[in-house]
Parts: C-alpha cells; structure tokens; sequence
C-alpha cells in the first residue's frame, strides 16, 4: 500500500468512529447518563437535607467523597503519562493512547474537581477555596495543603485542557476537510485556520515539547500535593514520608488500568483494531505491571516504617489495617493491586486483550479500595481510643460515587464521538 | 506565477525540496505544506529556530514570580502566626509557586503559538481553505501569469 493511500484509509477509518452511533453506544449512553443522573439526584438530596445524610461524621470526617476525588484525580494521571512522559521519551506507541488519555485526564479531573464541592455539604461557598481576601481582608491560608490543592489540580486542569485541545489542532484540520454540515463549520472554527505549512508545524513541535516538558513534572507534583493532604498531618498511617512517590506511582498505576478499561472495547466498538495493536497494548501492560511492583513495595515499606519506627501509634494503627475491621478491604486492595498483576510477567497473558481488561477493572476496584482503607482506617483508629469509631458510606455517598462513574463514562462516550480518537498526523508520522 | 509540486511520499517530496533549493530557489519563495511535522524542512529551508521558547520563559518566570509575590505578600498584609510557624513560610510558598511557574509558563506559550502562528487565522476559516494529506511545495517564480 503505498503512503498515500494507507494516509486516506487511516483518514477515513479514525473519522469513521464518529459517524452514526451504534444501538450498543447509546446503551452505554444511555446507562452512564442515568448513573450520572442518579449521582446529580443523590447529591441534590445531600444539598436539600444537609451533610447529614452522608455517613461522615465524626471521628471519620473524610469519606467515600475524598475516596473518590483521589482516586478520580489518579485516574487522569495516565492520561499525562502517555502525552507528556512517553512523549519526551519518545516511545512510539503511545499514538495509539494518547488521545483517548488525555480525554480521560480532562474528564476526571472535571469529575475529580466535583467532589470537593460535594464534600463540602455547603457547596454555594466553594469560592471559599479561592485566593480572595474575605470581607475582614484575610487571605487564604497558603501554608496548608487544601490550598495548595485547590493550585495544584486547577492548573492541571488548565494545562492537561490545553494539552489536549494542541494535540488535536492538526487533526481538527482533517475533520474539516472530511465532514460536511454543521460539524465541518465547528471543526474549521476550531482548527484556527491550519494549513499546516512548515512554519505552522515549527512553533506547534516547539509548543508541544514545551508542554510536554512542563506536564511532567507537573503531574509529580499535583499527586504529591494530593498525598500531603493526608501526610501533612499527624494522623498515624498518613504522616510518612513515603506518601508522594507512593501516590504517584499508584496514580499512574490506576490511569494506565483505566484506559485499558477505555480502550479495549473503544477499539473493538471503533473498529481500529489496525492502529491500536496488541503489541500497543503489551506495552502498556508493561507499565501497568510496573508500576504495580512500585505500588507493592509501597504498601511494604509502609509496615517496616511503622514497625522500624516503634512509635506504638503507628504499629498499632498497621495492625488494625491488615486484622482490623476492614480487613477484608485490605487483603482485596493487595489481591487487585499487588497479586493479580503479577500475572502479567507471563507473556500470553500480557497480549490476551479480553484478560488485560478483566484485569484492569480489578486493579480499578483494588485502587479505589486503596484510598478507601489509607483514608478512612488512619480516622477510624486515631490516637485516643475514646475517639475511635467506624465509618460505612450512605446510600446518598454510594449514589454520588456510581453517579461520577456515570459522568466520566458520559462524557467520554460523547467524545468519542465528537473528536478524533487517535492522533491521525502523528500516527502518519510513525508510518512514514 | 505558482508552481505546484504534490507528493505522496515523503522521501520524494525532501529530495524535490532539496533540489529547489540548491537550484537557487530562495526559501523564502517556498511555501512547504505537510501532513504531519517533518523536521528535515526546517534544516533544508534554514528556518530559525520558533521564538515560542522567549514566551515560555517569560511566562515561567512571570509565573514563578507571582507566586512568590502573591504567597508572601498576602502573609504580610495581616501577618498572622499559626501553628507556630513563620509568617513567611518559604518551603510552602515554593509549591504554589512552583504551580504557577507551570500554570503561566504553559498558558503563555499557547498564547505565544497563537501570535506567532497568526492564529486564528480568520480569512483562512472564512475561505475554507483545506489542506490535503500530501506533501506540497508551491514555488513562487515570481514571473507575471
């Protein structure tokens, strides 16, 4: 097939996922939105009625809500690894993921960003959050980690959103040239204007490596800031040292799983099984066990350091962890996150595609789980044994977390739809 | 007077540039449209280096400064000790100001791509004009139609 032709036929494939959708996407349409609906009616009981109806209460005043907007937020870390890090590093396969996951960034983050908001019962006074001076002219707080929250997650947002919109301004330009309609009219608002002459592609190379170079370092930072919401306290379990590369090599491990989760029916509904191969997916099972091995030794060195350390309070807190009441989360956290991908050092299993999804949904669980036990054991069983008391999530909390499951899934099937899955000029790039 | 030389291979299309070029074409009568980034045009047509880097750091160190500024000078405008640490806590401040290096750095580049690209380039969107998947040279002879 000569270059030409194989530029046209990847053309057409890749925007052919956006034409007609199939009765099985708007199943999926249809399911996610009414999660999603059922998560916006639970969270207008929670307004209605108060924070009463969730189950936080005191001692364990953080719930399944922060459980979810750590896990969301780790989610969109993959989606910055494969665009920014695999990029600088030059690893080719990553064309074949990196639109999907730096969609999946944007979304979980939006979803991410909901959650402090719902965790804050009275979510009108979020600009609370802001750096604004209040009516007695007092500014925020800059020395606490909620504020540095609040920077760390709105910028990745603003950087991952500009990521991504870049990323597509080339491939925009083939949307426009291929669709007719309404849609030819957004993709030549959208697409600026590009010609792609070489002056256009020279400050475009320029712009992406720039944002690449400032994406790394910056998805490092903001699960580390996320990890020193707990580590900065002195709550036994969460004041470790341990806790930044800890949370970040768990956020990547649970995106790289999510978009295993994404990817492998995208591909299969798609129809692009000839651009997003197994051996793409071999590799990125690499890096999922990988940074499962990381996780792993993580939950290690978190016993030797409370054992090592012979402060009572920690070793006691370890303890309730692994024989406590929510025992059984735990040794399922460890079973989804630190066995079960082990499996993945067998080779014909790395590249068994309808295994590495079943996988990846149980490392979804497992990491979901992880923040469970960290955030909720560490207040369970705290220093004073008066102040000790267990926490079980409300139907208001279950309801709100399927509902932003809901919403990511919602918005990423849309799109699908609505944007080009795969990177078309890079992967004509690689071909070439 | 344009003249148009399309290409579906990429090999064909540097060795016709190279050509043009060595023949006497000045550059700057060249206008180069490829699908996809080819780095080799860039040395062939001795394009400089994309001045995008001097709004990266301007908007790094602009970025980088104001979270200094803004962390301590909101301390000092009502200095109030808390939890016994210092009104200027300076290894906290480097976290906000370290997001804002990114935040500034990263939003000003796009914004520079936008200038130094002219875009968006309105007369363009309102013509319609396309481009296609193959490698274009077009060459201005600078002869009269």
């Amino acid at each position: 097939m000569s270059l030409g032709t194989y530029f046209d036929q990847l053309e057409h494939d890749v925007l052919a996922a956006m034409r007609k959708p199939s009765k099985l996407y708007w199943t999926a349409l249809a399911v996610s939105a009414a999660a999603f609906a059922l998560g916006l009616g639970c969270w207008g009981w929670q307004i209605y009625e108060g924070l009463g109806v969730a189950g936080i209460r005191s001692p364990v005043g953080w719930g399944v809500y922060i459980t979810d907007f750590v896990f969301w937020v780790g989610i969109a870390h993959s989606g910055t690894l494969i665009s920014a890090v695999l990029f600088l590093f030059r690893a080719k396969f990553r064309c074949s993921f990196n639109r999907s996951a730096e969609a999946m960034t944007v979304i979980a983050v939006m979803t991410a960003g909901l959650f402090p908001l719902i965790h804050l019962g009275r979510c009108w006074f979020f600009y609370w959050l802001m750096p604004y001076p209040n009516q007695r002219h007092l500014w925020v707080n800059f020395r606490s980690p909620l504020i540095w929250d609040v920077f760390a997650v709105s910028t990745y947002f603003t950087i991952s959103a500009v990521f991504f919109f870049v990323g597509l301004i080339p491939d925009l330009a083939i949307a426009r040239r291929r669709f007719t309609g309404w849609r030819h009219w957004v993709f030549r608002i959208l697409s600026l204007g590009w010609q792609g002459t070489a002056e256009q592609w020279k400050h475009y190379a320029w712009l992406y490596m720039f944002l690449a170079a400032f994406a790394t370092p910056l998805v490092i930072s903001v699960h580390s800031v996320v990890s020193w919401d707990f580590a900065m306290s002195v709550i036994p379990g969460w004041h470790t040292t341990i806790f930044a590369p800890y949370f970040v090599a768990g956020a990547i491990f649970s995106g790289t799983a999510m978009v295993i989760t994404l990817v492998v029916p995208m591909r299969r509904i798609l129809g692009l099984d000839n651009y997003i191969t197994v051996d793409h997916f071999e590799a990125i099972a690499k890096i999922l066990l990988f940074t499962s091995l990381i996780v792993s030794y993580s939950y290690i060195v978190e016993f030797v350091l409370a054992w090592y350390s012979g402060n009572p309070f920690e070793i006691a807190h370890f303890s309730f962890r692994a024989v406590g009441d929510y025992k059984y989360l735990y040794w399922l956290m460890l079973f989804c996150n630190g066995l079960l991908p082990l499996t993945l050092f067998v080779k014909r299993l790395r590249r068994n595609l309808k295994y590495l999804f079943v996988l990846s949904l149980f490392v979804n669980v497992g990491m979901w789980l992880e923040r469970f036990v960290i955030i909720v054991t560490s207040l369970a069983r705290d220093f004073d044994p008066y102040n000790w008391g267990n926490y079980a999530p409300r139907f208001v909390e279950i309801g709100v977390t399927i509902g932003s499951f809901g919403m990511f899934f919602m918005l990423f099937l849309i799109f699908t739809k609505m944007l080009p899955v795969l990177a078309i000029a890079e992967v004509k790039e690689h071909a070439s | 007077m344009i003249r148009e030389y399309k290409f579906d291979d990429k090999a064909a299309f540097l060795h016709k540039l190279e050509e043009l070029v060595r023949s006497g074409v000045h550059p700057r009568r060249l206008t180069v449209t490829t699908p996809f980034h080819v780095h080799e045009v860039e040395h062939i047509l001795h394009l400089r280096p994309s001045r995008l880097k001097l709004f990266t750091l301007i908007g790094a160190a602009a970025g980088l400064t104001a979270g200094f500024a803004f962390t301590i000078g909101t301390a000092l405008d009502w200095p109030l000790r808390t939890g016994g640490k210092p009104i200027v806590a300076l290894p906290t401040y480097i976290i906000v100001a370290f997001e804002l290096t990114i935040l500034f750095g990263g939003v000003i580049s796009f914004l520079g791509f936008l200038f130094l690209s002219r875009f968006p380039d309105i007369p363009t969107i309102v013509a319609g004009t396309e481009c296609g998947p193959e490698f274009i040279i077009r060459e201005d002879t600078g002869e009269a139609v």
